[in-house]
């Protein structure tokens, strides 16, 4: 058999009319309906006004002129570095003291791990709650409690963070392959053997990855925690607005820029590592 | 010995086993073929306890099968691919140690590891024990989890198509020390092939399986056509 050296040889076959689907165009409609409508609503909501912007425009310039250049004298800076790094390891006892109770909920609310289907609802539930409760409000509760600081910053990336990567770690321990799982449970493993011997180290690296880019939301997080007093470089940035010193906001703006991304490029090149040895 | 004794299975309303009697000796490699469908896994997992019976006894050596009596080898191999080639090893005997002593596999005992090693000589794997046993091929990777079925120390050793993601050198390989721990070690494997060559050189018996019963027992030589549709009557859709 010889191939067709001229395109217009290639076998050809005419395409069917598609279907008319009336049903799916109609909900096209309808759904469009309900995204404008909500955006309309929206709009009223927000008193999103042009007018106002504009208004505001000479007391923006001002402020600008005021920032500019940014403070850089060595007190500000050394304050400022020392106030970034507050905020580093904020974020970073935020992220590594919530490991525990994170392994232990998602082991709980993952459905390979669980124990019994009431403790999975509850362990879900109690990670809903949470997740649902931000950062910020924990910081606002926690500063009540314990004072202005970095300690109650901790304590508020603690808990929601553990609703997070607890969440998101019972997802991938239901999504890990059940083969290795299953062989293991025939063997006569226990619940805990399984998830340490099957479920954890088939999904170690999808686990790491995930503290890594919850270490790095948590960093950030940790900066506006500092706005409510909650310690570190946030702090600042909110005594510099309220003293009208928006040079010295500018130099604690600057030194954020580079500690953010700073550890958006490690946990990047970590996390690239790891999926190179999985 | 283990010994299934009139097993039924029934999913939602369709009897997928019926009737099932089927010994296999200690000592004794068992085939067993059938065509796509008939219940050759069904029964694997009756033995096993994990298929729904509605019927009959599966007992090891006289007594109610237990969890640990029985070692499965599957088709795909289910090893924890990142973890090394003897911690896989190691995790057949999980099912007899304490917690403490097996949470994590730095807490191995030992012994555990010993034995685990000794089991990766009987299938030609000593020198990978610290691989990773993803890096492992498909041949190396069924003879780990041999060398696990092993550790677990189970009388009965139940392989589903152990084979059949295997070329034919690794295929023959791996039947070959089925058959040898088989005889040496005095177990009761059970496998389920397609390879009706593979049964007549390696197993000491051949059951054949038609539509959920069985409808051939003994010498692994004898013809087995019957098991299988031919293609002159297949029907045309
Ligand atoms: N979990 C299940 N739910 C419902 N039906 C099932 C289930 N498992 C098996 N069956 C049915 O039981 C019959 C036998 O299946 P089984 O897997 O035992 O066949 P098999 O002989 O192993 O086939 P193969 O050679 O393709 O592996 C099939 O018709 C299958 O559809
Ligand atoms: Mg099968």
């Amino acid at each position: 058999m010889t191939l067709p050296t001229v395109a217009s040889e290639a076998p050809r076959l005419a395409v069917p009319p598609k279907p008319r689907r009336p049903r799916a165009a109609l909900l096209g409609w309808v759904a469009a309906g309900l995204v404008v409508g909500a955006h309309l609503m929206a709009w009223s909501a927000t008193e999103i006004s042009l007018g106002n912007l504009v208004a505001g425009w000479q007391g923006m310039a001002r402020f600008l002129a005021e920032a500019i250049p940014p403070d850089l004298s060595p007190q500000v800076l050394a304050d400022s570095v020392a106030g970034a790094l507050v905020t580093l390891w904020i974020g970073l006892l935020g992220t590594t003291l919530s490991i525990p109770a994170s392994l232990a909920l998602a082991l709980l609310a993952a459905r390979a791990t669980t124990p019994a289907p009431g403790i999975y609802q509850a362990a879900r539930g109690l990670l809903s709650f949470l997740r649902a409760v931000p950062d910020v409000v924990f910081a606002l509760i926690f500063v009540t409690a314990v004072g202005l600081g970095p300690f109650p910053g901790v304590l508020a990336l603690v808990c929601h963070n553990v609703g997070v990567m607890g969440k998101l770690w019972a997802e991938t321990l239901e999504d890990a392959d059940p083969a290795p799982a299953q062989a293991l449970r025939s063997a006569g493993a226990g619940r805990l053997q399984v998830a340490s011997h099957a479920l954890l180290p088939s999904v170690t690296p999808q686990l790491i990855g995930l503290l890594l880019y919850r270490f790095d939301v948590n960093v950030r997080s940790s900066l506006v925690l500092g706005l409510v007093g909650a310690g570190g470089i946030g702090f600042l940035i909110n005594q510099s607005i309220q003293l009208f010193q928006f040079d010295q906001m500018l130099t604690h703006i600057l030194v954020v820029l580079v500690l953010i991304v700073v550890v958006d490029r490690v946990s990047a090149i970590v996390r690239r590592r790891l999926g190179s040895s999985a | 010995m283990l010994a299934l004794t009139d097993i039924a299975v029934r999913y939602g309303d369709r009897d997928v086993l019926h009737g099932i009697d089927v010994t296999v000796a200690a000592g004794e490699l068992l085939a067993v073929l059938g065509a796509n469908g008939s219940g050759k896994s069904t029964l694997l997992r009756a033995a096993a306890g994990l298929a729904p019976t509605t019927a009959g006894t599966v007992t090891v050596d006289g007594r109610t099968r237990r969890n640990l009596d029985i070692a499965l080898i599957f088709q795909q191999i289910h090893l924890v691919r990142r973890r090394s080639v003897l911690d896989n090893v190691c995790a057949g005997a999980l099912g007899r140690l304490p917690l403490r002593r097996s949470l994590v596999p730095a807490l191995f005992p030992r012994a555990v590891r010993e034995e685990a090693m000794a089991c990766l000589d009987r299938v030609g794997l000593a020198h990978r024990a610290h691989d990773r046993a993803g890096t492992l091929s498909g041949g190396q990777q069924q003879r780990v989890a041999i060398a696990r079925a092993l550790h677990q120390r189970a009388p009965v050793i139940l392989a589903d198509e152990p084979v059949s993601a295997l070329d034919p050198a690794a295929a023959e390989q791996v039947l070959a020390l089925l058959a040898e721990l088989a005889h040496a070690e005095n177990l009761a494997v059970l496998a389920v092939l397609h390879q009706p060559d593979l049964a007549r050189r390696y197993a000491n018996r051949l059951v054949g399986l038609r539509d959920g019963r069985i409808v051939l027992d003994g010498d692994p030589g004898q013809p087995v056509d019957s098991l299988y549709p031919s293609r002159a009557l297949q029907e045309v859709p």
